[in-house]
């Protein structure tokens, strides 16, 4: 065995060697360097050239090396094992969750720091494909680069090391706790903030209400969203129906059925994180 | 009138195309640019259509409209312009047209059905044909070169026994007709030609040096890439393009430079000596160079059929158009398969393959030893679940044994860019470089280049922290791209994916 190895790396080494000598003869040109000669296996392949000219003999010689060394490939050295993080005991987030997260962050980015605080106040973990993503996303906010690596956990830290890519562009920043647990306020109108608390059916019917009479349009879009983003979840159902009985008819309701998938994108999202 | 189009078909009957349907026939993302400007019903005449043809006369720059058919059934294009690129821009904008709704079913004319008529008469007359050809003008693959990934199984045995190749009794010879004999003769002079021209320019390269400066403009390698376009050889064009790219690359790209150019010396050889080289190898250098084989003889073939489980999918944009590579992998047989599809800009491309599903399907194979292949039959839609993932677990193999499968494949076709493989193996680092790495040795990833984060490595990473993982991976002759991790229960889809700025769904 030892010895057929040995013949093996041997013709590795001779078939490498040969490589690099036609590298060499073939960055200056056959016009100004003869080209090395073939080995035997090798002048046996391109044996019909002999007759050719010195620029042929090398290409056919170039040609059948690249091909017994693609051929050859072989694997390369043995490479230590990286240390693995430290374990974590939380529960990695159920695949339902991860897709909802990609849900969010295409089409309603303002529920994404509720997922994070969710997740993370219901004790689960970021499920490991979506780390790179997240860290990436959150390179230069401090705040939700802090959320997720409490959620990532010793995972995102250890992956952190090993790709420069994923590092945060302020590493010095500091960030509070009471910023860390809190979702950021969103600008709400006063008729629309003292409505957060009461149950679903009824915001909901000063919201349709209003969408029908024409009084809330595409202007009041982005606050409506803040709106349905901070109701209490409970109400999130309710709000949803009503918002879909909204008069088809009338301008204002691609609005309402806007703010009813983000009632129900947020409900859903808020149970696949329970716990 | 021109020739036909008889290289390509989308389906026989075809009544409800797309536009990426049209795209794909376009003989490359230039023409469909150049189409889209003439798809204006005030730029056209005499606009129509029926089950089976849509016509039409396009008001060029010239005092005479140029008269246009296409054959939408039956694949095949007349236009009076003086283009010699196949369908020219004309015959795609009056698809598009027709496509969008645009052109309305009427009388068909006498001159559109004398041609049909002529049309139906050929196919009668040739029904079966060789199961490869020299591609007509601008045929399908041209667009975006056959020379995409695709590979062999000279090691599998085929499920039933059947062998796609030299082993096959051979099809009956088409009765000559001597323009279609004029059309491939002409076709496989030009083709023969430009690997003659390819050759010379190989060899004074070798003359002159990799050192000389006139390697580092683009100009030297697109003046080539057309000149092969114009000979028909499509897929050359491109692997020339894409070796333009590797000067200066890296620090070794002298070594990378010469060994394509090695492969290009040894495609060109093999493609003047075809009527010399045995029935599958011909194939497989026939469709490497950028002949083509008509989609409709491929489905034609005997079909692979087995529970397909797709193991990785992989996005690269060549030129100005995104291929997405589909791994597929026979539950049954251990086979390898690739499917590709295509999509230029804002278009769509296939999604119907997702990756760690199962699909019942017949799997219609390229001539030769290809991995190449279109999936003809569906059985049932593709079945998500954990099954595929624990079949991949359970016959991923070590590094060496990786390469071992990889070599075999590569011995048979050496200018195969990538070969698909299933390793149980780690993430590890040597240096800057990253690796798959088992006790058996290691396979270096491919550099993605420095501006670019490599997502791929960063998902492997978290995923695996660190620990033994099924991969499915590329192989290239720079290194393997990691496609998919196979855990218990599902798999991870991490292969380069479309920018989304560029096709429409990725």
């Amino acid at each position: 065995m030892s010895g057929a190895s040995d013949a093996h790396a041997d013709a590795s080494l001779s078939v490498e060697g040969h490589w690099q000598a036609l590298v060499t003869a073939a960055l200056l040109g056959t016009d100004r360097r003869d080209p090395p000669e073939a080995p035997g296996p090798i002048a046996d392949l391109i044996a019909d050239t002999a007759r050719s000219s010195v620029s042929r003999r090398m290409l056919a010689q170039v040609a059948a090396v690249a091909a017994v060394r693609r051929a050859g490939v072989v694997p390369g050295p043995v490479l230590d094992e990286l240390a693995v993080p430290d374990a974590d005991d939380r529960p990695v987030c159920t695949p339902a969750a991860a897709e909802r997260w990609h849900h969010i962050t295409t089409s309603w980015s303002v529920l994404e720091d509720e997922w994070t605080l969710t997740l993370i106040i219901n004790g689960w973990r970021i499920a490991p494909e979506l780390l790179p993503a997240l860290l990436i996303r959150h390179r230069s906010d401090p705040v939700r680069r802090a959320r997720v690596m409490v959620g990532g956990g010793a995972a995102a830290q250890w992956l952190v090391g090993h790709i420069a890519d994923l590092e945060p562009r302020h590493p010095s920043a500091t960030v509070s706790p009471a910023a860390l647990s809190e979702l950021p306020e969103l600008p709400i109108a006063p008729e629309l903030a003292q409505m957060l608390d009461w149950p679903g059916a009824e915001s909901g019917a000063v919201l349709a209400h209003s969408i029908e009479a024409g009084q809330l349009g595409q202007s009041h879009k982005a606050m409506l969203v803040n709106f349905v983003a901070r109701i209490t979840p409970t109400a999130l159902v309710d709000l949803a129906d009503v918002l879909d009985s909204v008069d088809p008819m009338c301008p204002g309701h691609g609005l309402a059925t806007v703010l009813g998938d983000l009632a129900t994108t947020r409900r859903r999202m808020i149970d696949e994180l329970a716990r | 009138m021109l020739d036909t189009l008889d290289a390509v078909s989308i389906g026989s009957g075809s009544t409800a195309w797309s536009v990426e349907q049209v795209a794909s026939i376009a003989p490359s993302a230039a023409a469909m640019t150049a189409a889209r400007p003439l798809a204006t019903p005030t730029r056209w005449a005499g606009l129509g259509a029926d089950a089976e043809a849509v016509w039409g006369s396009f008001q060029g720059s010239g005092a005479e409209p140029y008269d246009t058919m296409v054959d939408h059934a039956h694949l095949g294009v007349s236009c009076t312009c003086p283009s010699r690129k196949q369908p020219c821009k004309h015959a795609l904008a009056l698809l598009l047209l027709w496509v969008r709704g645009q052109v309305a079913d009427t009388v068909v004319p006498s001159s559109v059905e004398a041609w049909m008529q002529r049309r139906a008469t050929r196919r009668t007359s040739t029904a079966a044909v060789a199961p490869v050809e020299p591609a007509s003008a601008g045929a399908t693959d041209d667009a975006v070169g056959t020379d995409t990934g695709d590979g062999t199984d000279t090691g599998a045995v085929p499920v039933d026994g059947d062998v796609i190749g030299d082993e096959q009794p051979a099809p009956p010879t088409p009765p000559p007709t001597p323009d279609r004999d004029a059309a491939r003769d002409d076709r496989v002079a030009r083709m023969h030609a430009g690997l003659a021209e390819l050759d010379r320019w190989l060899d004074d390269r070798i003359r002159t040096g990799l050192a000389d400066p006139s390697l580092a403009r683009y100009s030297t390698w697109d003046q080539l890439a057309a000149r092969l376009v114009d000979a028909q050889a499509g897929s050359l064009a491109n692997r020339v393009r894409r070796l333009a790219g590797l000067v200066g690359a890296s620090p070794d790209w002298h070594d990378d430079v010469l060994a394509e150019l090695g492969m290009l010396h040894l495609l060109a050889e093999a493609g003047r000596r075809l009527g010399t080289l045995p029935a599958p190898l011909a194939d497989a250098v026939a469709t490497t160079v950028g002949w083509q084989v008509r989609q409709a003889d491929v489905l034609a073939g005997v079909p692979d059929t087995d529970d397909w489980l797709i193991a990785g999918r992989s996005d690269v944009r060549e030129d100005r158009i995104e291929v997405r590579r589909q791994w597929l992998r026979g539950a049954t047989s251990g086979r390898w398969a690739l499917v590709l599809s295509f999509a230029a800009y804002q278009q769509s491309l296939d999604t119907s393959l997702p990756v760690g599903a199962s699909l019942r399907a017949d799997l219609h194979r390229y001539p030769g030893p290809a991995l190449r292949a279109l999936v003809g039959t569906r059985y049932d839609e593709p079945i998500e679940g954990p099954g595929a993932a624990q079949v991949f677990i359970d016959s991923a193999c070590s590094v060496a044994d990786g390469c071992t499968e990889v070599g075999t494949i590569i011995a048979a076709e050496p200018w195969l860019d990538r070969v698909p493989v299933t390793v149980m193996a780690r993430l590890a680092r040597s240096g800057s470089t990253w690796a798959l790495a088992d006790a058996t040795g290691s396979l270096p990833i491919l550099d993605p280049g420095t501006r670019a984060f490599d997502a791929s490595v960063a998902m492997l990473l978290a995923v695996s922290e660190g620990r033994p993982v099924a991969i499915t991976a590329e192989w290239t002759p720079h290194g393997v791209v990691p496609l998919s991790i196979h855990l218990p229960g599902r798999t991870v889809d991490i292969g380069p994916r479309a920018n989304t700025s560029f096709v429409s769904a990725a």
